[in-house]
């Protein structure tokens, strides 16, 4: 296989970007987008340029960038291998007016298609809230390898995921044991790892890597996406009732009673 | 006549007077500074780059899959001048979406998947008021809690922090700001629940919350 053939995504491609990017919903800030990128490509260290610029230098294979603020805008992205000269040569990978729309969070990961050819893959991050008690876990098969099952705790939760494809689940808060095997088989392919699924975050679960240089996983998170309680119980007894007690209640309905008889009374007596 | 006109007149006394002079003379619902006042608020948004060219420097991590230290959990709450001492158990949610609480009245709930005690935003501290069967819980005495109470949360480190209170409030359930009791940013706060008000048999439950801020001690 050979890793630093210069791949040059299409325009086709660069179309499914501004397709991902946009499906995803505006937030509140309206000049910028989160973007994160992933490096999983094996052995191959790289430069990421953005609009000619520099933006990561050095990315080492298994390492994750950001999550950066840019600015909304369509950028041209290339990744040249880190040893060549700054932005010459040809790039391992290119692609030409990326539209970045303003809210969007994504992460770009370097990868290996499942035939072993390298691709940049946007993948749009769901940041919707996420239920009180519950984690949001997705996992992204960007390895060089056919279709896959996630396994968590033994069960399969993700069947027959291939690349460069995901699967979203919302599961209660806690640390699962998660491993991939050959969809259909128990032949386990990466794991088994324990993830730490936060509450009230979403943890992006990548398996990559290649059948020569090994698969492994990588992690990415995102906070903040926390619901609230739908509120607090407390009692069953009424033992601390605060309403009117209950004698008072009475000495009131007498009084009124008590009003109604001198009334009528009162009626009579003029007639 | 005249004792016609006097009946209704001592009637009519009785029957406003009474529930008009309990309102007036039942201790007030509120101690200190609303609620709303003096819990966390949102951090400042980060001011936008605009149309600033991405910062040279970015920051990059090994995205191997890592334990994610936990903080040391609380254990213990005590409030002595209301003789409150009770353990704490680490709740989460049920399945009705409410903070789940513990079926033992004299234990207190801690919100797990919010702040430990003394972090970023509000740590949430809850009970039962009371049970059919077990009778007053360990935070009925919330209700009286006054402006300068001294709360002390023990965990399992073996540290104790020292909090004052600054508010109680009794809050009708359908009206509490969920968001910021249970706020994970901001000032450390320590928020302490339980059921309130009018109790409604219809439902077997009580119409309001108590709920009491506390603030460190520094």
């Amino acid at each position: 296989m050979d890793k630093t053939r210069p791949i040059a995504l299409t325009a086709g491609t660069a179309g499914a970007f501004a397709l991902l990017f946009s499906a995803t919903p505006a937030l509140a800030d309206s000049h910028t987008a989160t973007v994160s990128v992933l490096h999983a490509i094996p052995d191959t260290p790289v430069d990421v340029y953005a609009n000619g610029e520099r933006l990561i230098d050095d990315f080492a294979p298994g390492t994750l960038a950001g999550p950066l603020e840019l600015p909304a805008g369509d950028y041209d992205l290339a990744v040249f291998p880190a040893d060549a000269a700054d932005a010459s040569g040809t790039p391992l990978l290119s692609a030409t007016d990326v539209a970045v729309p303003a809210g969007a969070n994504a992460t770009v990961v370097a990868h290996l298609t499942e035939a072993g050819e390298p691709a940049l893959t946007p993948f749009a991050n769901d940041t919707s809230a996420v239920p009180a008690g519950q984690a949001r876990v997705t996992v992204r098969h960007t390895a060089a390898a056919p279709a896959v099952d996630v396994r968590a705790g033994g069960e399969v939760v993700a069947p027959g995921l291939t690349n460069p494809n995901e699967a979203t689940l919302e599961v209660p808060a806690g640390t699962i044991t998660a491993d991939v095997t050959l969809a259909g088989t128990d032949t386990v392919a990466i794991g088994p790892a324990d993830l730490a699924l936060e509450e009230g975050t979403s943890t992006i679960v990548y398996a990559w890597g290649s059948g020569d240089a090994g698969y492994e996983l990588a992690t990415q998170t995102i906070t903040g996406l926390h619901s609230s309680p739908s509120g607090v119980p407390g009692g069953s007894a009424g033992l601390v009732d605060d309403g009117l007690p209950l004698p008072l209640v009475g000495l009131s309905v007498l009084g009124l009673a008590g009003a109604a008889v001198a009334g009528r009374r009162l009626v009579t007596s003029r007639v | 006549m005249r004792n016609a006109v006097a009946g209704v007149a001592v009637g009519l006394a009785l029957a406003v007077g009474v529930p008009v002079g309990w309102e007036l003379t039942r201790p007030p619902a509120t101690a200190g500074a609303p609620v709303a006042q003096v819990l966390p608020t949102d951090p400042p948004a980060p001011s936008s780059p605009g149309t600033a060219a991405p910062a040279p420097a970015v920051d990059t991590r090994a995205a191997a899959p890592t334990a994610v230290p936990q903080a040391p959990a609380p254990t213990r709450v005590a409030v002595p001048a209301w003789g409150v001492d009770a353990p704490l158990d680490p709740m989460g949610v049920s399945p009705d979406g409410q903070m789940a609480l513990p079926e033992d009245v004299d234990r207190v709930g801690w919100y797990r998947f919010g702040p430990v005690p003394g972090e970023a935003g509000s740590a949430v501290l809850a009970g039962h008021v009371d049970d059919r069967e077990q009778g007053l819980g360990a935070l009925a005495p919330l209700r009286d809690a006054a402006v300068g109470d001294e709360v002390l949360v023990a965990d399992e480190a073996g540290t104790t922090s020292r909090w004052q209170v600054t508010s109680r409030e009794l809050i009708t359930k359908q009206e509490l700001p969920l968001d910021r009791l249970f706020a994970r940013e901001g000032e450390p706060r320590l928020v302490l629940m339980t059921c309130g008000g009018p109790f409604l048999p219809e439902y077997r439950s009580y119409r309001d919350n108590v709920v009491v801020v506390a603030e460190p001690v520094r």
